[in-house]
């Protein structure tokens, strides 16, 4: 039995505010968001520019916060049965302030459970009265692509209906320091994907949730389905630790297994992974080559990192939020601070201005450390 | 079936530095993929699959790699330059990455953190993922610190109980092999991996 899946409801937030029309005004504008951090000393680092939105709130609040957001819009009953599978590494402000009170023999501050992700997910399905599964998923950059997969296959296996999919990252110290100590971070403030010039990534504030159901289940509730879920697939590279395959080996995998599952259809846009490290871009592009052949240079691809930073954990639902609005408003989000293009990626990137594009099926992938890649196909409902 | 049980210390691999996690979960991985003291195991000289792409590879832990976690935010706190390879490995994906590489494993990843029953997610999981994708070979692993200050702290606000020990337990469940149930957990020195333990115990026909 493989069961239909449905999106029936999203919250999010970035640096541009919460809501699908913070991110009409802001990625699918192509503005970038990257401004000097303040809510914490940057001096000591490589960087101090980083999109975010104001002041650090809680993680678990930036996730109950849009999970909230997507049970309002799917319409969905309190303490419903459903399963919370959330993308998060833990709260990363928690752990610096654990160290610090050590360091200062402050005393155990509270709160430390907070650093530990098991917990986030725990929280959220309580904070929701979910009364399903609930896992925290950390894998790094496609952890909250590898929840989506997963509540793909819960609900396609039968064994759930609804799945409250999330996932958050709110830019800090520790990997403010972490990515600097493996100059990883842009050297001009900018990001810019798949471009000659780009020198790398730089973080940004991202939380969203997503409501996944049987088609069977958003019958019975009579809710409306914003989109259908249709490929899903993970692949890995079995290449490098650190460093994606050259040739895209695990990400065309990937998405190979989800358009299989999707019935092989035409795609029309991708949302592409597009960090702007110099090893990732031409990977991505070489994968992409790949798995279209001759239609490659037919088909859209952006990288909305270049407007709202890296939001690591949070990427694979973020990014997916915005390949759904792609979908229903039929505008496809520019690659922003594109400049000189280099020779070694070589498909069409929407550079800076958003393009008018009626489109009907779109895949949004994702890489991470130790060569993980996700790919998720969603369509029209 | 095959399964270990590390819990006395892994060789380190290089490039992963400072913190037990990447090496014990290494070798449980190892050892399960070789066959090697792996008594109901059929050894296998590389261990690489025959087809690398329809195997997956599960790595569960409450807290993950604390060790990493912890060093990094005290040389962090202390002003100090953070060293690149404690970036390279602050995730579990990364020596996922590296099992993948050396046993050629080219199929699903996941990592995931639980609180309670690790042995029963881990199960769930692989119950799953035959469902969906039918692999011939998923291989669990669990990985457990005896931890930092820090996890000591987060295991009191949780209720959860760190291992006496650092451990990682794997267990390789081949293509039409019945997936075991969770028995009774285990001693409660394998902390959140007692059930795991308790399983891989069982299929190694010994007591954990």
């Amino acid at each position: 039995m493989s069961r239909e899946v449905l999106l029936t409801g999203f919250g999010v937030r970035t640096a541009f505010g919460s809501g699908a029309d913070a991110l009409r005004e802001g990625v699918f504008d192509g503005r970038p968001a990257f401004a000097p951090i303040t809510r914490f000393d940057t001096g000591p680092y490589r960087t101090g520019l980083a999109a975010t939105a104001g002041e650090a709130v809680p993680l678990h609040e930036s996730l109950a916060k849009t999970a909230t957001a997507a049970i309002g819009m799917a319409g969905l009953p309190a303490r419903a049965d459903a399963a919370v599978l959330v993308g998060t590494a833990g709260d990363f402000a928690s752990l610096t302030r654990f160290w610090r009170a050590e360091a200062e023999n402050r005393g155990t501050p509270g709160g430390t459970g907070q650093t530990v992700p098991a917990w986030q997910a725990e929280a959220l399905a309580g904070e929701l009265g979910a009364r399903g599964p609930r896992l925290a998923f950390t894998n790094a950059c496609v952890a909250s692509a590898t929840a989506i997969v997963h509540a793909c296959r819960l609900i396609a296996s039968g064994r759930v209906d609804i799945a409250i999919c999330a996932g958050a990252y709110l830019v800090e110290e520790e990997n403010l320091a972490k990515f600097g100590s493996g100059f990883a971070l842009s050297r001009d403030g900018m990001v810019r994907p798949f471009c000659a010039g780009r020198s790398g990534l730089l973080l940004g504030d991202g939380a969203a949730a997503v409501v996944l159901e049987s088609a069977d289940s958003a019958r019975r509730r009579g809710a409306r389905a914003l989109a259908a879920l249709t490929g899903w697939g993970a692949a890995c590279d079995a290449y490098h630790v650190a460093k994606p395959h050259p040739d895209g080996a695990g990400l065309a995998s990937a998405a190979r297994q989800a358009l299989r599952r999707a019935g092989d259809p035409r795609i029309d846009y991708v949302n592409a992974h597009g960090t702007a490290t110099k090893a990732n871009d031409p990977a991505e592009t070489r994968g992409l080559r790949a798995l279209f052949g001759d239609r490659a240079e037919a088909v859209p691809v952006s990288s909305t990192k270049s407007t709202t930073g890296h939001l690591l954990e949070a990427a694979g639902v973020v990014e997916l939020v915005i390949t759904l609005l792609a979908l229903r408003d039929g505008v496809l989000p520019p690659t922003a601070g594109f400049t000189e293009p280099d020779p070694a990626c070589d498909l069409d990137y929407v550079p800076n201005r958003p393009l008018r594009a009626e489109i009907r099926r779109a895949m949004s992938v994702n890489a991470a450390f130790g060569g993980a890649n996700t790919a998720l196909v969603l369509e029209r409902a | 079936m095959i399964a270990a049980i590390v819990d006395d210390g892994a060789p380190p691999v290089s490039g992963f530095v400072e913190s037990a996690f990447s090496p014990l979960a290494y070798q449980a991985v190892s050892q399960c993929l070789t066959g090697l003291q792996c008594p109901t195991g059929q050894p296998s000289p590389t261990g690489r699959p025959a087809d690398g792409a329809r195997t997956a590879l599960v790595l569960a832990s409450t807290m993950g790699d604390a060790d990493t976690l912890d060093l990094g935010s005290r040389r962090l706190v202390a002003g100090q330059v953070n060293n690149p390879l404690l970036f390279m490995q602050s995730t579990a994906n990364a020596i996922l990455g590296r099992i993948c590489l050396d046993f050629a494993i080219t199929g699903p990843t996941l990592a995931i953190s639980v609180l309670g029953d690790l042995a029963g997610e881990l199960l769930a999981t692989a119950e799953l993922l035959r469902a969906d994708e039918d692999p011939d070979r998923i291989v669990l692993v669990g990985v457990e610190l005896a931890g930092s200050e820090r996890a000591a702290a987060a295991h009191r606000e949780l209720g959860t109980c760190p291992p006496a020990a650092s451990a990682a337990v794997a267990i390789a469940l081949d293509r039409g092999e019945e997936i075991p149930p969770v028995p009774p957990a285990g001693p409660a020195t394998y902390g959140s991996l007692r059930g795991l333990a308790e399983v891989a115990a069982r299929i190694r026909g010994a007591t954990p």
